[in-house]
């Protein structure tokens, strides 16, 4: 017999046993593929809408859905099919990108402050309690006037208020995983301390930091809507998922068809972000055994 | 026994449950100015005269009778001696003259006191330039007398006597919670106020609802029908339309606009949409560079189509307009110097240095968070979009801020509406002179004000009286500082065991009239 040969097991990364897994999650897969269309749809939509956002035809006013106009049209005869995929843009993109942001700081000051501990811990928390006593509302109002209006910022500001309960969840994981040994054996390795954060403590807290990010969309998304009512976000003839939602409940009794598809289009995206959070969460637990 | 609605306990117990759109911000009539204030406070204090809710035509109140000199400058008041205050104190002509003296002093702030003018040196007197109210055209005789002098004749002058800010307080009750010139003293709470109309306060619970009950001590308390009302602050429309459907009101302050056609198809009975003596209009920066030149404000004028705005979005239950003051006010008619021309809209920006929109810097345009606001925005946004190629942003703001920056000229164009404080088409042209603290536009111009501040009331006849407004309004609306939109129509839903209140011009009520009525065949 020939000597076996001496091939190590080819290491598998986090990511390509998380994906082996998340395959094997109908719900989620669909859930993905449901996503990715939209947001390519949304990507797509200045070239793809069959009318102008904001191109009214008021003699037509608010008809139900027709073949020429698929959702129907709103009160100024626009065309809502378009107006739901332009709100989508909107909707997702502050989705997207204030998550991001809420992420990134959120995650980067809770493992720092959990696996430092100490002093640093003490101080860097205070400040997060610090900013929650803070009425957001108020924060993202300062934040618009000293910067003046934009959709970027706006997105930006959002996400800076949303990272304090992302901090808050990861430094408690952090604790429990800095006991850990594995991360006694890295210290003992003499690792750098970056690299512990980056290579075995962030991965660790990825699975809960996933499942807040996925009910952190929907938040920011209603906030802005919330926000653009006020006048701080998106004005008219711009609009969004939220905006749209609200100024359709104005007239559900007459014209229910500008609550409905906008509601819709929200509801399937929430629901889409839902089920794949939950996939990603058991996808992504690094201590679920390697298949 | 199901659960009573406010509707039939109201009509069985006679209490009016009124729809009053706002929480009002008090209930001193010299101190507040706005329209659900004023609701309250016409059921709470009664002027010299009032109106027939009816003919619109002014009624004796506290004063029995008058007489005017041949010059119509000296109004001589004859008050009744039957008139008490709430606690059983004659109504006197001294209470008036007080009360009058007490709206003009300046510390006081009244917003209204411009409503004084007419009489003879009420104006010095509030500015300061003499101190001796003696000199002041009011004075009581005697108990029951009280003479007003004015500088002109004022056409208008009764009118002005049904308006709160010149409706009677009860001096004691002021000088024991406070100064005369404090504002907001706790004189209004329930257990202190003193009022002269035909109801009483009753309860104020806040953001819940304000209500009054009837005046035993009212000098036509026989009269009243009502037990009493209760004023609920509404501010959303389709919650109120909501109460309404469910028999929480008797009567709303306002129709949403998309709900008119449904109400219309199925319970016309409950609709009521009249003419309404108010204008609605888009105020113009003349200081801004961008809008500073004629040709683009006519322009921007001439883009709007206001027959199909009102005809789609609004329902059609608007009239269009042209001018600020409404058509056909004491046979006045305005000039119509403009309509809706594309075509020539985009030959005056071509003049004025911007062709097809080119090099047009764009501006905002501003108006209070408000469906109705919002709407009419969206539509006119894009009615300059496509007729002049130019870009216009949209910015709603809460009502103080907005209010605040359309006073300090921190705006392009602002939404504004203006609703006539009498019958008379001074109400809508003295605000434009260049001293005028609503203007807010930097629109000046001499002739405009010498002939709406000097000429028009010197005129020899009513006629020649509205030659000169329509001089002064023709040269207002060559100039554009203002773009008028449509002229306001009033709309209520109003239950139908509701009787004598009826729709009139200037969307008055006298609540001496109202009565509630239980159809026959409802339960």
């Amino acid at each position: 017999m020939n000597e076996p040969a001496l091939m190590a097991e080819q290491g598998t990364s986090l990511w390509t046993d998380a994906w082996l897994r998340l395959r094997n999650n109908r719900l989620a897969v669909a859930s993905l593929i449901v996503l990715l269309l939209l947001v390519f749809v949304c990507l797509i939509t200045p070239w793809i809408a069959p009318y102008g956002y904001e191109e009214q035809n008021l003699e037509l006013g608010a008809t139900p859905p027709s073949a020429e106009h698929w959702l129907g049209t709103d009160v100024y005869g626009r065309d809502m099919l378009t107006r739901v995929l332009y709100g989508g843009r909107v909707s997702l993109m502050v989705g997207f990108i204030a998550t991001s942001v809420a992420l990134l700081i959120g995650v980067l000051w809770g493992a720092v402050a959990g696996y430092v501990g100490g002093r640093t811990d003490a101080w860097m928390m205070r400040l997060v309690d610090i900013l929650y006593a803070l009425p957001f509302i108020i924060f993202i109002i300062l934040l618009m006037v000293v910067f003046g209006r934009s959709i970027l910022l706006l997105f930006l500001a959002i996400g800076a208020v949303e990272w304090l309960t992302m901090a808050r969840i990861v430094r408690g994981q952090v604790l429990g995983i800095r006991r850990q040994e594995y991360i006694e054996a890295a210290v003992a390795m003499g690792l750098p301390t970056w690299t512990i954060l980056r290579r075995h403590v962030i991965p660790n807290t990825l699975g809960p930091v996933i499942v807040y990010a996925t009910l952190t969309i929907p938040q920011v998304m209603l906030l802005e809507a919330f926000l653009s009512f006020l006048g701080l976000g998106i004005q008219p003839p711009q609009s969004s998922w939220g905006l749209l939602i609200s100024y359709g409940a104005e007239t559900m009794e007459e014209f229910p068809w500008l609550l409905v598809f906008p509601g819709l289009a929200l509801a399937i995206t929430l629901f889409a972000l839902n089920f794949l959070g939950d996939g990603l969460r058991d996808a992504l637990d690094p201590k679920a055994s390697k298949d | 026994m199901g659960g009573e609605t406010n509707v039939e306990s109201g009509n069985r117990l006679k209490i009016l449950h009124y729809g009053n759109y706002g929480e009002p911000q008090g209930l001193d009539p010299h101190v507040v100015t706005g329209v659900p204030e004023h609701h309250i406070v016409s059921a709470l204090f009664e002027g010299l005269v009032q109106k027939n809710p009816y003919t619109l035509e002014v009624e004796p109140a506290a004063a029995k009778s008058w007489d005017v000199s041949a010059d119509g400058r000296v109004y001589t008041f004859k008050l009744r001696e039957d008139a008490r205050w709430s606690n059983g104190d004659p109504v006197t002509a001294e209470d008036f003259a007080w009360s009058w003296w007490r709206a003009l002093q300046p510390a006081l702030g009244s917003q209204y006191v411009f409503m004084y003018f007419p009489i003879k040196n009420a104006e010095r007197f509030f500015n300061g330039e003499i101190e001796d109210f003696d000199k002041v055209g009011i004075k009581a005789l005697d108990q029951h007398t009280l003479r007003v002098e004015l500088n002109n004749p004022t056409p208008y002058f009764l009118q002005l006597l049904d308006h709160y800010s010149l409706f009677p307080v009860h001096p004691p009750t002021i000088k024991k919670y406070g100064e005369p010139h404090e504002s907001y003293t706790r004189w209004t709470r329930p257990e202190n106020i003193v009022s002269n109309g035909p109801f009483v306060l009753e309860e104020w619970r806040l953001f819940k609802y304000l209500s009054v009950r009837k005046n035993e001590l009212y000098w036509d308390a026989a009269r009243v029908r009502l037990n009493g009302i209760r004023f609920y602050p509404i501010d959303k429309q389709t919650t109120e339309e909501r109460m309404f459907r469910a028999g929480q009101l008797h009567s709303t302050e306002d129709i949403p606009i998309d709900r008119i056609p449904w109400y219309r198809a199925n319970r016309p009975d409950l609709i009521k949409i009249a003419p309404y003596v108010g204008s609605y209009l888009y105020r113009v920066n003349t200081r801004r560079e961008a809008l500073a030149d004629v040709r683009v404000r006519q322009a921007l004028a001439m883009s709007i189509d206001r027959e199909t705005l009102i005809n789609t979005v609004l329902n059609g239950i608007f009239t269009p307009a042209y001018a600020v003051v409404p058509d056909g006010l004491l046979g006045y008619q305005p000039p119509k110097l403009f309509d809706y021309n594309p075509d020539k809209a985009r030959q005056l920006l071509a003049q004025a240095g911007y062709p097809n929109g080119e090099g047009f810097p764009g501006f905002e345009l501003q108006y209070n968070s408000h469906e109705q606001h919002r709407k009419i925005a969206i539509a006119v946004q894009q009615m300059w979009n496509k007729n002049l190629n130019i870009s216009v942003q949209l910015q709603n703001k809460d009502w103080k801020v907005y209010l605040d920056d359309e006073t300090t000229g921190n705006y392009d164009v602002s939404r504004g509406g203006w609703i006539g404080d009498y019958v008379d088409p001074n109400t809508f042209l003295d605000m434009w002179t260049s001293e005028s603290g609503v203007n807010r536009t930097g629109f000046a111009n001499a002739r405009y004000d010498d002939l709406v501040l000097q000429q028009a009331p010197r005129a020899a006849s009513h006629e020649q009286r509205l030659e000169l407004f329509r001089e002064a309004e023709t040269i207002l609306m060559e100039n554009m500082p203002i773009l008028p939109i449509y002229t306001y129509s009033s709309k209520h839903l109003v239950h139908p065991s509701v009787q004598g209140m009826p729709s009139n011009y200037m969307d008055y009520k006298n609540y001496r009239y109202v009565d509630l009525q239980a159809a026959q065949d409802e339960n």
